[in-house]
Protein backbone atom coordinates (compact mmCIF):
# COMPACT_ATOMS: atom_id res chain seq x y z
CA UNK A 1 0.00 0.00 0.00
CA UNK A 2 1.05 3.42 -0.66
CA UNK A 3 0.03 7.37 -0.03
CA UNK A 4 1.47 9.84 -2.00
CA UNK A 5 1.29 13.51 -1.91
CA UNK A 6 2.37 15.77 -4.00
CA UNK A 7 2.92 19.57 -4.16
CA UNK A 8 3.48 22.15 -7.01
CA UNK A 9 4.38 25.89 -6.20
CA UNK A 10 4.45 28.00 -8.89
CA UNK A 11 4.48 31.78 -9.77
CA UNK A 12 4.88 33.30 -13.69
CA UNK A 13 7.60 35.10 -14.64
CA UNK A 14 6.53 38.63 -13.59
CA UNK A 15 4.13 37.46 -10.95
CA UNK A 16 5.78 36.97 -7.59
CA UNK A 17 9.32 37.83 -9.04
CA UNK A 18 10.47 39.11 -12.17
CA UNK A 19 11.30 35.58 -12.88
CA UNK A 20 9.29 32.32 -13.03
CA UNK A 21 8.94 30.29 -9.72
CA UNK A 22 8.48 26.18 -9.61
CA UNK A 23 9.03 23.89 -7.41
CA UNK A 24 7.38 20.18 -6.99
CA UNK A 25 7.32 17.85 -4.07
CA UNK A 26 6.08 14.47 -3.85
CA UNK A 27 6.52 12.26 -0.64
CA UNK A 28 5.10 8.85 0.26
CA UNK A 29 3.38 9.36 3.72
CA UNK A 30 5.15 6.35 5.83
CA UNK A 31 4.86 5.68 9.22
CA UNK A 32 7.19 7.23 11.96
CA UNK A 33 10.46 6.03 11.06
CA UNK A 34 9.65 3.23 8.41
CA UNK A 35 9.42 3.44 4.65
CA UNK A 36 5.87 1.34 5.25
CA UNK A 37 3.31 3.50 4.81
CA UNK A 38 0.54 5.08 7.09
CA UNK A 39 -2.34 2.37 6.99
CA UNK A 40 -5.37 4.17 8.27
CA UNK A 41 -6.99 7.18 7.35
CA UNK A 42 -10.63 8.69 8.50
CA UNK A 43 -11.59 9.02 4.89
CA UNK A 44 -12.43 12.14 2.98
CA UNK A 45 -15.23 14.37 5.07
CA UNK A 46 -16.53 17.34 5.24
CA UNK A 47 -17.74 19.62 7.96
CA UNK A 48 -20.37 22.64 7.54
CA UNK A 49 -20.79 24.84 10.34
CA UNK A 50 -23.59 26.43 12.05
CA UNK A 51 -21.99 28.98 14.07
CA UNK A 52 -19.25 30.78 14.64
CA UNK A 53 -18.03 28.59 17.65
CA UNK A 54 -15.47 26.63 17.75
CA UNK A 55 -15.42 23.03 16.61
CA UNK A 56 -12.85 19.94 17.63
CA UNK A 57 -12.02 18.27 13.88
CA UNK A 58 -9.89 15.51 15.21
CA UNK A 59 -9.34 14.52 19.14
CA UNK A 60 -5.89 13.78 20.23
CA UNK A 61 -6.98 11.03 22.71
CA UNK A 62 -8.11 8.79 19.48
CA UNK A 63 -4.55 8.51 18.02
CA UNK A 64 -1.45 7.36 19.33
CA UNK A 65 1.24 10.49 19.86
CA UNK A 66 4.29 11.30 18.12
CA UNK A 67 4.01 9.81 15.17
CA UNK A 68 4.03 10.73 11.74
CA UNK A 69 0.04 11.70 10.88
CA UNK A 70 -1.12 14.42 8.24
CA UNK A 71 -3.99 16.01 8.26
CA UNK A 72 -5.31 17.38 4.90
CA UNK A 73 -7.25 20.59 5.26
CA UNK A 74 -9.71 22.62 2.39
CA UNK A 75 -11.86 25.31 2.73
CA UNK A 76 -14.46 24.74 -0.46
CA UNK A 77 -15.91 28.35 0.39
CA UNK A 78 -15.92 30.47 -2.83
CA UNK A 79 -16.67 33.91 -0.99
CA UNK A 80 -13.30 35.39 -0.22
CA UNK A 81 -14.10 36.80 3.37
CA UNK A 82 -15.01 33.48 4.63
CA UNK A 83 -12.09 31.81 7.11
CA UNK A 84 -11.59 29.13 8.86
CA UNK A 85 -9.17 29.81 11.88
CA UNK A 86 -7.09 26.46 12.45
CA UNK A 87 -5.70 25.96 16.35
CA UNK A 88 -4.24 23.02 17.46
CA UNK A 89 -5.63 22.70 21.06
CA UNK A 90 -6.43 26.65 21.39
CA UNK A 91 -2.56 27.76 20.00
CA UNK A 92 -3.41 29.16 16.27
CA UNK A 93 -2.24 28.00 13.61
CA UNK A 94 -2.75 29.83 10.57
CA UNK A 95 -6.37 30.83 8.58
CA UNK A 96 -7.86 29.30 5.48
CA UNK A 97 -9.44 31.49 3.44
CA UNK A 98 -11.26 30.64 0.91
CA UNK A 99 -9.87 27.94 -1.39
CA UNK A 100 -7.30 27.90 0.92
CA UNK A 101 -6.13 24.12 1.71
CA UNK A 102 -3.67 22.72 3.81
CA UNK A 103 -1.16 19.36 4.79
CA UNK A 104 -0.29 19.21 8.06
CA UNK A 105 1.94 16.96 9.97
CA UNK A 106 -0.23 16.29 14.10
CA UNK A 107 1.84 15.15 16.38
CA UNK A 108 -1.74 14.00 18.30
CA UNK A 109 -0.75 14.58 21.96
CA UNK A 110 -3.37 13.50 23.97
CA UNK A 111 -4.17 13.82 27.51
CA UNK A 112 -4.68 11.69 30.47
CA UNK A 113 -8.61 10.67 31.38
CA UNK A 114 -9.30 11.33 35.14
CA UNK A 115 -10.01 8.35 36.72
CA UNK A 116 -11.65 7.02 40.64
CA UNK A 117 -12.53 4.00 41.98
CA UNK A 118 -15.68 3.02 44.20
CA UNK A 119 -15.01 0.90 46.96
CA UNK A 120 -17.92 -0.83 47.89
CA UNK A 121 -18.82 -2.75 51.43
CA UNK A 122 -21.45 -4.29 53.78
CA UNK A 123 -24.78 -5.67 52.23
CA UNK A 124 -27.34 -3.71 49.88
CA UNK A 125 -31.18 -3.47 50.46
CA UNK A 126 -33.77 -3.38 48.18
CA UNK A 127 -34.52 -0.40 46.13
CA UNK A 128 -30.68 1.29 47.31
CA UNK A 129 -29.47 3.39 44.40
CA UNK A 130 -26.29 4.26 42.94
CA UNK A 131 -26.46 7.13 40.73
CA UNK A 132 -23.79 8.75 38.40
CA UNK A 133 -23.12 10.49 34.99
CA UNK A 134 -26.92 10.25 34.72
CA UNK A 135 -27.33 6.72 35.62
CA UNK A 136 -29.17 5.06 38.22
CA UNK A 137 -28.58 1.68 39.19
CA UNK A 138 -31.61 0.51 41.35
CA UNK A 139 -31.85 -2.75 43.42
CA UNK A 140 -34.55 -5.14 42.79
CA UNK A 141 -33.18 -7.39 45.67
CA UNK A 142 -30.57 -7.83 48.25
CA UNK A 143 -27.00 -8.29 47.06
CA UNK A 144 -23.93 -8.65 48.10
CA UNK A 145 -21.10 -6.48 47.60
CA UNK A 146 -19.88 -8.33 44.77
CA UNK A 147 -23.18 -8.75 43.45
CA UNK A 148 -23.40 -5.02 43.57
CA UNK A 149 -19.93 -4.44 41.78
CA UNK A 150 -21.34 -6.69 38.72
CA UNK A 151 -24.20 -4.38 38.26
CA UNK A 152 -22.05 -1.04 38.10
CA UNK A 153 -20.16 -2.59 35.63
CA UNK A 154 -22.41 -4.07 33.89
CA UNK A 155 -23.88 -0.70 33.40
CA UNK A 156 -23.15 1.52 30.31
CA UNK A 157 -22.39 5.17 30.96
CA UNK A 158 -22.49 8.04 28.36
CA UNK A 159 -19.13 9.54 29.72
CA UNK A 160 -17.24 7.07 31.03
CA UNK A 161 -15.91 3.94 31.34
CA UNK A 162 -15.75 1.11 34.31
CA UNK A 163 -14.13 -2.24 34.83
CA UNK A 164 -13.85 -4.25 38.06
CA UNK A 165 -10.67 -3.79 39.58
CA UNK A 166 -11.38 -6.47 42.24
CA UNK A 167 -14.73 -7.87 43.90
CA UNK A 168 -15.68 -5.08 45.81
CA UNK A 169 -13.97 -2.00 43.72
CA UNK A 170 -15.02 -0.77 40.47
CA UNK A 171 -12.92 1.99 38.49
CA UNK A 172 -14.31 4.55 36.43
CA UNK A 173 -12.09 6.25 33.48
CA UNK A 174 -13.25 9.63 32.04
CA UNK A 175 -13.19 9.07 28.06
CA UNK A 176 -12.28 12.68 27.55
CA UNK A 177 -9.02 14.15 28.94
CA UNK A 178 -11.03 17.14 28.41
CA UNK A 179 -12.94 16.33 31.52
CA UNK A 180 -11.56 18.36 33.97
CA UNK A 181 -14.47 17.78 36.30
CA UNK A 182 -12.83 16.30 40.02
CA UNK A 183 -15.58 13.84 41.39
CA UNK A 184 -15.88 14.41 45.34
CA UNK A 185 -14.07 11.72 46.96
CA UNK A 186 -15.29 9.68 50.33
CA UNK A 187 -18.37 8.03 51.39
CA UNK A 188 -20.34 10.80 51.07
CA UNK A 189 -19.85 11.94 47.53
CA UNK A 190 -22.10 14.53 45.85
CA UNK A 191 -21.03 13.43 42.23
CA UNK A 192 -21.05 9.34 42.75
CA UNK A 193 -25.03 9.56 45.30
CA UNK A 194 -25.55 6.26 47.04
CA UNK A 195 -28.94 6.30 48.57
CA UNK A 196 -29.18 2.90 50.95
CA UNK A 197 -31.64 1.79 53.48
CA UNK A 198 -29.08 -0.88 54.60
CA UNK A 199 -25.74 -0.69 55.60
CA UNK A 200 -24.01 -0.24 51.77
CA UNK A 201 -21.89 2.18 51.64
CA UNK A 202 -19.73 3.01 48.48
CA UNK A 203 -16.23 5.17 49.09
CA UNK A 204 -15.00 7.32 45.90
CA UNK A 205 -11.07 7.55 45.89
CA UNK A 206 -9.85 9.88 43.35
CA UNK A 207 -7.25 7.66 41.25
CA UNK A 208 -6.01 9.33 38.05
CA UNK A 209 -5.56 13.36 38.00
CA UNK A 210 -6.69 14.60 34.54
CA UNK A 211 -4.67 16.20 31.85
CA UNK A 212 -6.58 18.03 29.40
CA UNK A 213 -5.21 17.11 25.67
CA UNK A 214 -2.90 19.17 24.16
CA UNK A 215 -3.35 18.77 21.02
CA UNK A 216 -7.03 18.50 19.44
CA UNK A 217 -7.51 19.85 15.56
CA UNK A 218 -10.57 22.53 16.19
CA UNK A 219 -11.40 24.80 13.47
CA UNK A 220 -13.36 28.59 13.87
CA UNK A 221 -15.00 29.74 10.75
CA UNK A 222 -14.75 33.74 10.42
CA UNK A 223 -16.01 36.38 8.14
CA UNK A 224 -19.76 34.49 7.06
CA UNK A 225 -22.66 36.32 7.77
CA UNK A 226 -24.22 32.97 7.70
CA UNK A 227 -21.73 30.64 9.32
CA UNK A 228 -22.13 28.33 7.30
CA UNK A 229 -18.92 27.36 5.72
CA UNK A 230 -17.34 23.98 4.46
CA UNK A 231 -14.77 22.24 5.52
CA UNK A 232 -13.16 18.94 3.73
CA UNK A 233 -10.92 17.15 6.16
CA UNK A 234 -8.65 14.27 5.85
CA UNK A 235 -6.74 12.35 8.35
CA UNK A 236 -3.50 9.84 7.58
CA UNK A 237 -2.84 8.25 10.89
CA UNK A 238 -1.03 5.01 12.12
CA UNK B 1 -2.01 36.74 -10.47
CA UNK B 2 0.03 35.25 -8.15
CA UNK B 3 1.28 31.96 -6.54
CA UNK B 4 -0.59 28.96 -7.38
CA UNK B 5 -0.58 25.73 -4.83
CA UNK B 6 -1.43 22.39 -6.14
CA UNK B 7 -2.31 18.88 -4.04
CA UNK B 8 -2.81 16.01 -5.30
CA UNK B 9 -3.40 12.88 -2.88
CA UNK B 10 -3.30 9.48 -4.38
CA UNK B 11 -3.73 6.33 -2.11
CA UNK B 12 -4.63 2.37 -2.43
CA UNK B 13 -5.36 2.45 1.33
CA UNK B 14 -9.16 1.21 0.15
CA UNK B 15 -10.57 -0.59 -1.68
CA UNK B 16 -11.40 1.85 -3.99
CA UNK B 17 -10.04 4.77 -4.91
CA UNK B 18 -8.85 7.55 -2.33
CA UNK B 19 -7.83 10.72 -3.98
CA UNK B 20 -8.55 14.40 -3.38
CA UNK B 21 -6.54 17.40 -5.37
CA UNK B 22 -6.67 20.86 -4.69
CA UNK B 23 -5.65 24.21 -6.23
CA UNK B 24 -5.60 27.65 -5.20
CA UNK B 25 -3.99 30.84 -6.11
CA UNK B 26 -2.23 32.17 -2.39
CA UNK B 27 -4.47 35.18 -2.33
CA UNK B 28 -4.18 37.82 0.66
CA UNK B 29 -6.74 37.33 3.50
CA UNK B 30 -9.77 38.19 2.41
CA UNK B 31 -9.57 38.87 -1.11
CA UNK B 32 -10.16 36.72 -4.24
CA UNK B 33 -8.27 39.75 -6.27
CA UNK B 34 -5.06 40.45 -4.83
CA UNK B 35 -2.56 37.70 -4.46
CA UNK B 36 -0.02 37.74 -2.02
CA UNK B 37 3.16 39.32 -3.28
CA UNK B 38 6.24 38.68 -0.67
CA UNK B 39 7.77 35.82 0.34
CA UNK B 40 11.16 34.60 1.72
CA UNK B 41 13.08 30.92 1.15
CA UNK B 42 15.85 28.94 1.94
CA UNK B 43 17.42 25.99 2.73
CA UNK B 44 19.20 25.05 6.04
CA UNK B 45 20.71 22.06 7.63
CA UNK B 46 19.51 21.83 10.83
CA UNK B 47 21.87 19.91 13.64
CA UNK B 48 20.46 18.02 16.28
CA UNK B 49 19.64 18.91 20.03
CA UNK B 50 18.68 22.33 20.20
CA UNK B 51 15.35 24.34 18.88
CA UNK B 52 15.66 26.67 16.43
CA UNK B 53 13.92 29.63 14.88
CA UNK B 54 13.09 28.83 11.60
CA UNK B 55 10.42 31.97 11.29
CA UNK B 56 9.99 34.80 13.02
CA UNK B 57 6.43 36.08 13.54
CA UNK B 58 6.38 39.90 13.04
CA UNK B 59 2.97 41.77 13.88
CA UNK B 60 2.66 42.88 10.13
CA UNK B 61 1.75 38.85 9.54
CA UNK B 62 -1.11 39.44 12.97
CA UNK B 63 -4.63 37.69 11.08
CA UNK B 64 -3.02 37.47 7.61
CA UNK B 65 -2.90 34.48 5.15
CA UNK B 66 0.74 33.60 5.25
CA UNK B 67 1.42 30.36 3.92
CA UNK B 68 4.77 28.08 4.93
CA UNK B 69 5.89 24.96 2.72
CA UNK B 70 8.42 23.10 4.15
CA UNK B 71 10.11 19.99 3.45
CA UNK B 72 12.56 17.49 5.30
CA UNK B 73 15.06 16.49 2.73
CA UNK B 74 16.86 13.87 4.56
CA UNK B 75 16.42 10.56 3.14
CA UNK B 76 17.02 8.49 6.37
CA UNK B 77 13.53 7.91 7.21
CA UNK B 78 14.46 7.66 11.15
CA UNK B 79 15.48 11.49 10.82
CA UNK B 80 12.77 13.76 11.72
CA UNK B 81 12.23 17.64 12.34
CA UNK B 82 9.60 18.57 15.06
CA UNK B 83 7.44 21.39 14.08
CA UNK B 84 6.96 24.18 17.30
CA UNK B 85 4.70 27.31 17.05
CA UNK B 86 4.73 29.58 20.67
CA UNK B 87 6.01 26.36 22.25
CA UNK B 88 2.83 24.50 20.81
CA UNK B 89 4.08 20.91 19.31
CA UNK B 90 2.11 21.34 15.52
CA UNK B 91 3.81 17.77 14.37
CA UNK B 92 6.90 16.44 13.19
CA UNK B 93 8.43 15.77 9.09
CA UNK B 94 10.17 12.80 8.82
CA UNK B 95 12.58 12.05 6.10
CA UNK B 96 11.05 13.34 2.84
CA UNK B 97 7.88 14.19 4.07
CA UNK B 98 6.60 17.81 3.60
CA UNK B 99 3.85 19.90 4.66
CA UNK B 100 2.07 23.27 3.61
CA UNK B 101 0.40 25.25 6.34
CA UNK B 102 -1.46 28.70 7.14
CA UNK B 103 0.50 30.41 9.52
CA UNK B 104 -1.00 33.31 11.48
CA UNK B 105 1.66 35.01 13.37
CA UNK B 106 -0.85 35.60 16.17
CA UNK B 107 1.62 37.36 18.09
CA UNK B 108 5.61 38.43 18.34
CA UNK B 109 6.04 34.86 20.27
CA UNK B 110 4.13 33.26 17.24
CA UNK B 111 7.39 32.08 15.92
CA UNK B 112 7.81 28.84 13.59
CA UNK B 113 10.49 26.47 15.63
CA UNK B 114 12.33 23.32 14.06
CA UNK B 115 14.40 20.72 15.96
CA UNK B 116 16.21 18.13 14.39
CA UNK B 117 16.56 14.24 16.00
CA UNK B 118 18.32 11.71 14.65
CA UNK B 119 21.14 13.89 12.77
CA UNK B 120 21.76 16.95 11.17
CA UNK B 121 18.22 17.30 8.92
CA UNK B 122 18.27 19.62 5.88
CA UNK B 123 14.89 21.26 4.99
CA UNK B 124 13.50 23.37 2.33
CA UNK B 125 11.20 26.13 3.30
CA UNK B 126 9.24 28.91 1.63
CA UNK B 127 6.89 31.62 3.49
CA UNK B 128 4.61 33.45 0.99
CA UNK B 129 3.24 36.34 2.97
CA UNK B 130 1.58 40.27 2.61
CA UNK B 131 3.03 41.81 5.32
CA UNK B 132 6.15 42.32 7.71
CA UNK B 133 7.73 43.97 9.56
CA UNK B 134 10.88 44.77 8.83
CA UNK B 135 13.81 45.56 11.72
CA UNK B 136 15.50 48.99 11.38
CA UNK B 137 19.18 48.84 11.45
CA UNK B 138 20.78 47.65 15.14
CA UNK B 139 17.56 46.02 16.11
Amino acid sequence: MAISAALTLTSAAGDLTTNALSLTTSASLTKAGLSTAISQTSGLGRKTTATTDQYTLFKADEYTADKAHKVYLKNTSSNAAYYFLITIDDEPLGRLYAGDWALIPWSATGGTQAAFSVTFASSWATDDTAVFDGVTITLGAVETTAAMVDLVVAAKYPNWTVVETSANVATFTAKDSNDLSLIEEGAASDDYVITTAGSGTGTVARTVAPVASANDIKITPGGSSTNEVTLEHMLFNE
Amino acid sequence: MATTASMQLNSDLMTGVLSASATSTLMKAGTTADGLDQMKMGYNKIPTGTSFDLLDATAGGIDKAAKVYICNESTDETYYVTIVIDAKTIGRLYGGDWMFIPWNQDDATHDLEITATGGTNNVTWICFHEGETLLTQGD
